[in-house]
């Protein structure tokens, strides 16, 4: 009973609770129907979400004002960059997928710069920023559909037993992004930013270095996002990324990180991000129309968020 | 391109004599909202292939294209007004809204200008409207579908961007197809929005809890995210309708070769954008009889002709068509009964 009221105090809990009455509710209606496969199909699409929703997280936990709206077009630029370097070619894989890692920390970087050198804030330096990397990819890529090599499209795909392997990956890279969070000097730093910049920097911390970390580290995630992106969907392409904007912040703030910052937790983003695809399954299952669909699925994220938020004040 | 333009009165090609020379001095812009993926940026280009010659051939003085970024309302209409200001006598528009541009449409219309929309089309009724029959085509994937599975079965639907006037037409004609043929049913409808990504991502959510699927019935731009969703769930290959895309052209080549897979293509061309052009070059000529809807053709593909117009297309692009002037007076022509 202890332990059941401790695991409910967590703020990411609810996510999860989300994500199974809703994944219940599907199989109720199908007659239990295809549950495995809903299961399986939402983990290769949560992937994607919980990797920029990480990157996401670090940056809003550095505080208020704290976002990084570039994401879509950072995921667009890498998916395009990705796929022309490794132009179909299984051998260049590795290299295309640094490419892509490179692009996508050197947006972050500018991003950071924008911020630092010409004191913009955040929100307008990340959104002004998307609009120049926009432009840079549809000239880049004009527009166009290319592919990946077959070797990288299969591996985006291969499930061991049901499950997806680029899930169990983004697992354990989900276990070293709690570590380096909750255990690391890194993480702490940004926490300690993000409850009160000027305590931290009195206490030492050198907030310059490691908000441009966090910048690039959520540049870099969108990057190699947009590489997965472009193998799993079969090809890279401008509006690639156009969810993720506001896909990897819900995550972030169902998944029970303070958007105030300063408070932060890993597994809540893998909870809102399996939420959020199931939800999509639910209302695609029960077939309603794309209005309704809207509108359910705002009123349902209203639900949660309110739900984790109202546990919290009870604290 | 061998193409198969669907439409009869093509052959009724005009000896009419129209007087190039009245538009030589005229100049027509080009108002458009979006350029990202490759049905926009094919059409840009067979916008710029006709319009390069029709300028050089002194058919028109000027004919330049103004692309916005963002899809935004506020950002075309202020384009629009700027576009009178610079004293254009026709505007060619894809516009971001069917209604909300309407202000400054209307604007346009007061100072004289032309103005004739096409794809995204304004509502305002002194604008010209260049639109493909949608509704045939969505009836016409139903027929084409009877073909390929004669016994019948489950049908899935991917549906386009809600609330636009294409979505609705398509989903009628579709309805209207499976009314006629009863031996489809459509179990499960997800939203595709015409993006492959989002296709993809809406049929794998769908998929596990539907029964066997004989076919699917979409608007273009989908079926080969559909195909990719129904290959990473294992499940059998269904009946795919498709969109003139390359990669979509190039999956059925690579499935004919395979054990002859059949299927049937279908969508606007983007060069509709050229169709639009000579449409307001026309009006412009000084003609008085042209109706402000115009249904046009659209583009289709079928088993026999799709082989040898996918080396034409470009690599991740779109199928189109560059129409010409007798093209435009022939589709006027056939709207005017």
């Amino acid at each position: 009973m202890a332990s059941l009221r401790l695991l409910l105090a967590k703020p990411w809990i609810w996510s999860f609770i989300g994500a199974l009455l809703v994944w219940l509710a599907t199989i109720a209606f199908t007659g239990g129907y295809g549950g495995g496969g809903m299961i399986t199909a939402a983990l290769s699409l949560a992937v994607f979400t919980v990797i920029v929703g990480v990157g996401q997280m670090f940056v809003i936990t550095l505080g208020p004002g704290n976002v990084d709206l570039s994401l879509p077009a950072n995921i667009g630029l890498a998916s395009a960059v990705a796929m022309k370097v490794m132009d179909g070619n299984d051998a260049m894989i590795a290299v295309g997928l640094l490419a892509a890692l490179a692009c996508g920390m050197a947006i972050g970087a500018a991003n950071y710069l924008l911020i630092w050198a010409l004191r913009i804030p955040p929100i307008i330096a990340t959104l002004s920023a998307s609009f120049i990397i926009q432009s840079i990819d549809i000239s880049y890529g004009r527009g166009l559909q290319i592919k990946p090599p077959p070797g990288f499209a299969d591996f985006t795909n291969w499930q061991i037993l049901g499950i997806p392997v680029l899930a169990i990956l983004t697992v354990v890279f989900t276990i070293g992004a709690a570590i380096a969070l909750q255990r690391m000097i890194y993480g702490r730093s940004v926490l300690a930013i993000g409850q009160n910049i000027r305590a931290a920097w009195l206490a030492g911390v050198n907030v310059g270095r490691i908000r441009f970390l966090t910048y690039t580290l959520s540049g870099a995630l969108g990057g190699l996002d947009g590489a997965l992106l472009a193998g799993y969907f079969r090809g890279a392409n401008v509006d690639i990324g156009n969810e993720y904007l506001l896909a990897s912040i819900a995550v972030v703030v169902i998944g029970g990180t303070s958007v105030a910052g300063g408070k932060a937790n890993v597994p809540g983003v893998w909870g809102a991000a399996l939420f959020l695809v199931l939800l999509l399954t639910m209302l695609n299952t029960f077939g309603v129309s794309a209005g309704v669909r809207l509108l359910l699925t705002g009123l349902i994220i209203v639900g949660v968020i309110t739900a984790a938020g109202g546990q919290k004040a009870l604290r | 391109m061998k193409k198969m333009l669907v439409l009869g009165a093509f052959a009724a090609m005009l000896a009419s004599g129209t007087a190039f020379a009245d538009t030589s001095g005229k100049k027509i812009a080009f108002s458009n909202n979006y350029a990202g993926n490759s049905w926009r940026q094919a059409m840009l280009d067979s916008y710029g292939i006709v319009t390069k010659k029709a300028v050089e051939d002194k058919v028109v003085a000027a004919a330049d294209v103004f692309t916005t970024a963002d899809k935004e309302v506020p950002t075309q209409a202020a384009q629009v007004q700027n576009l009178i200001l610079q004293g254009y006598d026709a505007i060619v528009i894809n516009a971001a809204s069917p209604d909300a541009l309407n202000g400054a449409i209307k604007q346009a219309c007061d100072a004289g200008i032309v103005v004739v929309s096409f794809d995204g089309i304004v509502t305002e009724p002194c604008a010209y409207r260049v639109v493909v029959d949608f509704k045939d085509m969505g009836k016409q994937e139903v027929e084409q579908m009877a073909k390929f599975q004669p016994k019948g079965g489950n049908l899935l639907e991917i549906r386009g961007l809600a609330g636009t006037s294409i979505d609705d037409a398509i989903h009628a004609g579709i309805l209207e197809g499976v009314a006629a043929h009863p031996e489809f049913k459509i179990v499960g409808s997800v939203t595709g929005d015409w993006d492959q990504t989002t296709a993809q991502k809406a049929v794998a959510t769908i998929l596990p809890s539907l029964p066997d699927i004989v076919g699917i019935v979409d608007q273009g731009g989908d079926g080969y995210g559909a195909a990719q969703a129904f290959a990473a769930a294992g499940k059998p290959r269904p009946t795919i309708i498709m969109g003139n895309r390359q990669d979509e052209l190039k999956w059925w080549k690579e499935q004919k070769d395979k054990d002859g897979y059949q299927t049937w293509s279908a969508s606007i061309a983007p060069g509709v954008s050229s169709l639009a052009f000579w449409v307001a070059q026309q009006v412009l000529d000084g003609r008085t009889d042209i109706p402000h809807d115009l249904l046009v053709p659209y583009l289709a593909f079928t088993q026999d002709d799709f082989e040898a117009a996918l080396p034409k297309i470009k690599e991740g692009g779109v199928a189109t068509h560059e129409y010409s002037q007798e093209d435009a007076i022939a589709a006027i022509k056939a709207n005017i009964k």
